[in-house]
């Protein structure tokens, strides 16, 4: 009953929204305002609807219904409610779902007053709304129904269908074979929806982009407007990607945080083209500029979003995120081409309506910073894409597929960054435009030899003798130098002005411009999330050795000592053996490491834990290799030594907080001159 | 209103241009370059050059060919040195481990060239399971150092990236594997 109440209401939102498209299609040709208000209203209806369809699935998960063919394949009796919570979007119907929930919820968005205000544009935002809505809803209720259920005739034959086929009887398994052993994981709370989140989250820019390139509008209010859900986008993918880099580090077990998988680099893609969109967007905002730019960047952007849920969700591309694979891929290939070949096309269309009128002044200004910045960003897209379809094309003209690897994309990717973190380090140096170059003059002077000690200092007591890391390293110091002697010294010019107090001194520079100094700390988030990744990418140690017990292995500075192996089994199935190491560094103790492995007996499979021993300054991480079933007096480990790693995730948060710190409305002016 | 077809052209050329020149987006419509223009153009054209350059090695050192077993073992001489990267379903039975060496050892039986556009999973573990009970079937021994990684098991598609050595045997050096769920193909077993 309840099910076919999910099925039902998850159609009328498909058909609500076919409604809408036709109406608004309607409201433009005849040029009426209550046409297109209609649309608007259904739009608002929409959402809850799919967020009943949602709930009722998510009560199915909670209560175990096995009978329905989703909670059968991504639940089971044994999972813990959180994991049965994030089942909504551990299997393709379900995240699916999930997505067309979240379109849904910001499509909403197109509708509230800030928008409707804007009379001539909100057609043609909502048109794009509900072109997206009828797909993603269609794939619901069509293909990848999350409602199926299993049936069975007197004969035994069994059949899978919403409703109840005649004379065919409910079948109900026992138990479900439950989410993927890897996916048990509490990153498989974050880590998705927060992806998903940014993904979505650019269809306000992109709806609106779409509507300004088809009105002429040529007020640069738009991009304004949509900045915070941009950056709000922005954040989320970031996090999702950050998310997922934690999740592979704690769980996968190769010592990894991120491996050029294809889908990894189908998430990044996107990322680096709104990147790209939110600083042109703000040279925009400036001096309006880059018009045509900016839709460029957000059109592209959308459509890396739309090929990106592509690549996860059909299964085209082998890697550790298809779980199964699936007949949705022609149809997502469809949409995929229709925003970015649509998009596109517009945009030639009206390439001569959004002209800028000033010409760029070549020279050490952040407008000319930026612009580079969005070179660099762009041509590290165009790699990711290009390592992507190279086996394709080198099988169409050479006919055998060649690959590329990790080892590729980081040759190449490698200084590309590093050249990133330069401009990002030099930037708020540089005023806007060219002109005015005296006061910055000075402070590179003082910043420049400063940063060179941060290598200096590395290379004499830190033993790091490799050059490439060395300068990463002297980039990083720079950028994060640039940035806090930036905020330093707005700090003491406000607390020499009036008789102000220390904090509130330290607060005021970011009250008065949260915009530029949350902009600040985003880059310094990235600083310090480089370091992380420069620790992993160039100062690890590792080694592989077989211990017998009470045995050591040196590793840098530290000593591993293999204390034995404890196996325990639960029961919910899962037996876990887990060795310890224990640590000393210099003669004295240091705690102890459990790489374990659990294999889960009733399905099969095997999960390698890493033992993580972090602190600010290093990990120390075991892999559980393999050992005597019989004895335990030996086991093999690989122990990693990674350096800084934790500056990783600590970044990502002061890279949160600062897009929050920018994104926050402009404080009111509260004192009001006495 | 005459003027707005040949205009539209002209967009469309210039459109084409600045995307091919890549930096100067704002076009002025200026005929001949400006010494700003070029300056752009300049430092524009020497970051793509080095990027071209950094994509040509990098393809000429780190790149691999895709094969499958029986390919790679028709043509052992021509490949032995080369990055390839090889695709097979793994013998359960042969999976071993040396704990003095530290080296894993299989063998993995030939699959045909993927189609995987297209290929089901339920399609995919049919081929795996007929690809390793065929005794006839060419098979390769793989030598890998490292952890065992979880998914590796009997009917696993594993995706190996690494060389041939001189013994023939093919030394891995990244392990990619794909089991196929089992999920889709079907209904419950047990029934209330």
């Amino acid at each position: 009953m309840i099910i076919s109440l999910g099925y039902m209401v998850l159609a009328l939102a498909f058909l609500l929204s076919i409604y809408g498209l036709v109406i608004v299609i309607f409201g433009v040709i005849k040029k009426s305002p209550a046409f297109v208000e209609s649309a608007r209203l259904s739009l608002i209806l929409v959402f809850p609807m799919v967020t009943i369809s949602a709930a009722i699935l998510v009560f199915l998960l909670l209560s175990d219904r096995f009978d329905v063919a989703y909670v059968f394949s991504v639940s089971s009796r044994d999972m813990p409610v959180y994991l049965k919570l994030t089942a909504l979007w551990g299997g393709q119907e379900g995240s699916l779902l999930f997505w067309s929930w979240l379109l849904a919820g910001f499509s909403g968005v197109l509708t509230t007053k800030k928008f409707r205000k804007e009379i001539d544009l909100l057609p043609w935002s909502l048109m794009v709304a509900f072109i997206l809505l009828v797909f993603f809803l269609g794939l619901n209720v069509f293909m990848a129904t999350p409602f199926t259920r299993f049936w069975h005739y007197l004969d035994g034959g069994r059949v899978l269908s919403v409703f109840q086929p005649s004379s065919a009887w409910p079948l109900t398994p026992q138990d479900g074979q439950g989410l993927n052993p890897l996916l048990r994981h509490p990153g498989m709370i974050w880590h998705p929806p927060a992806l998903y989140l940014g993904f979505v989250g650019f269809v306000i820019p992109f709806a609106l982009g779409i509507a300004t390139l088809i009105t002429k509008r040529h007020d640069g209010d738009l991009v304004e407007k949509s900045r915070p859900w941009t950056l709000t986008a922005w954040v989320f993918l970031t996090l999702g990607l950050v998310l997922g880099m934690r999740w592979a580090y704690d769980v996968l077990g190769w010592g990894g945080y991120w491996g050029w998988d294809p889908v990894e680099i189908a998430a990044l893609m996107p990322w680096l083209s709104a990147t790209a969109f939110i600083h042109t967007a703000l040279i925009h905002r400036k001096q309006a500029r880059f018009t045509r730019w900016n839709f460029s960047l957000i059109i592209l952007t959308f459509s890396l979003v739309i090929f990106g849920t592509f690549v996860t969700r059909s299964g085209v591309l082998s890697s550790v995120h298809t779980f199964a694979g699936s007949d949705i891929g022609p149809a997502m290939f469809g949409i995929t081409s229709l925003v970015f070949l649509g998009g596109l096309g517009l945009l030639i269309f009206r390439w001569g309506d959004f002209r800028s009128a000033q010409e760029i002044e070549f020279g050490f200004s952040r407008v000319v910073l930026t612009l580079f910045s969005n070179l660099v960003l762009l041509s590290i897209l165009m790699v990711c894409f290009l390592g992507v379809v190279y086996p394709i094309f080198s099988e169409l003209f050479t006919g055998t597929q060649v690959t590329v690897g990790p080892a590729w994309y980081e040759s190449i990717t490698g200084p590309m960054f590093l050249l990133l973190l330069l401009l990002m380090g030099l930037c708020p140096l540089a005023a806007w435009s060219v002109s005015r170059l005296a006061k910055s003059r000075r402070r590179m002077m003082i910043l420049l030899p400063l940063s060179l000690l941060v290598p200096l200092l590395t290379w004499l007591f830190g033993e790091v003798k490799d050059l490439y890391a060395l300068v990463a390293l002297w980039l990083a110091g720079l950028g994060g130098l640039v940035i806090l002697g930036d905020y330093v010294s707005a700090v003491i010019l406000t607390g020499r002005g009036a008789n102000t107090n220390f904090v509130k001194a330290l607060w005021q520079p970011i009250q008065k411009n949260h915009r530029r100094y949350g902009g600040l700390l985003v880059h310094l988030g990235i600083v310090l999330m480089s370091l992380g990744i420069i620790g992993l990418e160039g100062l690890f140690q590792e080694t592989q050795v077989t211990l017998e017990r009470n045995e050591r292995v040196r590793l840098g500075d530290y000593q591993l000592t293999f204390e034995g192996i404890d196996q325990f089994s639960d029961n919910t199935g899962i037996n876990t053996t887990q060795a310890v190491l224990t640590i000393h560094r210099d003669d004295s103790p240091g705690g102890a490491l459990y790489p374990s492995r659990e294999v889960y007996t009733n399905i099969g499979m095997a999960v390698t834990i890493p033992g993580i021993k972090s602190t600010l300054a290093r990990d120390l991480y075991a892999i559980l290799v393999d050992w005597q079933p019989e004895m335990a007096d030996q086991a093999t480990f690989r122990i990693f030594l990674n350096p800084l790693v934790n500056w990783l995730w600590i970044g990502s948060g002061a890279l949160t907080l600062g897009t929050v710190i920018a994104v926050l409305p402009n404080p009111k002016m509260r004192t009001t001159p006495k | 209103m005459d003027k707005s077809i040949p205009i539209r052209y002209n967009d469309t050329i210039l459109c084409l241009k600045e995307i091919f020149k890549g930096i100067n987006m704002d076009n002025n419509e200026k005929t001949g370059l400006s010494s700003n223009q070029i300056k752009f153009m300049v430092s524009g054209g020497l970051f793509i050059i080095a990027v071209i350059v950094l994509i040509i090695s990098a393809t000429k050192s780190s790149a691999e060919f895709f094969l499958t077993v029986d390919e790679l073992l028709s043509s052992q001489s021509e490949y032995q040195g080369q990055n390839l990267r090889v695709s097979g379903a793994v013998l359960g039975d042969s999976i071993q481990f040396d704990p003095e060496t530290g080296l894993l050892h299989f063998t993995i039986a030939h699959i045909p060239a993927d189609d995987e556009l297209t290929r089901s999973d339920g399609e995919l573990s049919e081929v795996l399971h007929q690809a390793v009970i065929d005794p006839d079937n060419p098979r390769l021994a793989v030598v890998y150092e490292g952890a065992k990684p979880d998914m590796l098991r009997d009917e696993a598609q594993a995706i190996l990236t690494g060389q041939l050595n001189s013994e023939g045997v093919f030394a891995a050096e990244e392990l990619l594997l794909k089991c196929p769920s089992k999920y889709e193909e079907a209904l419950p077993e047990q029934a209330e």
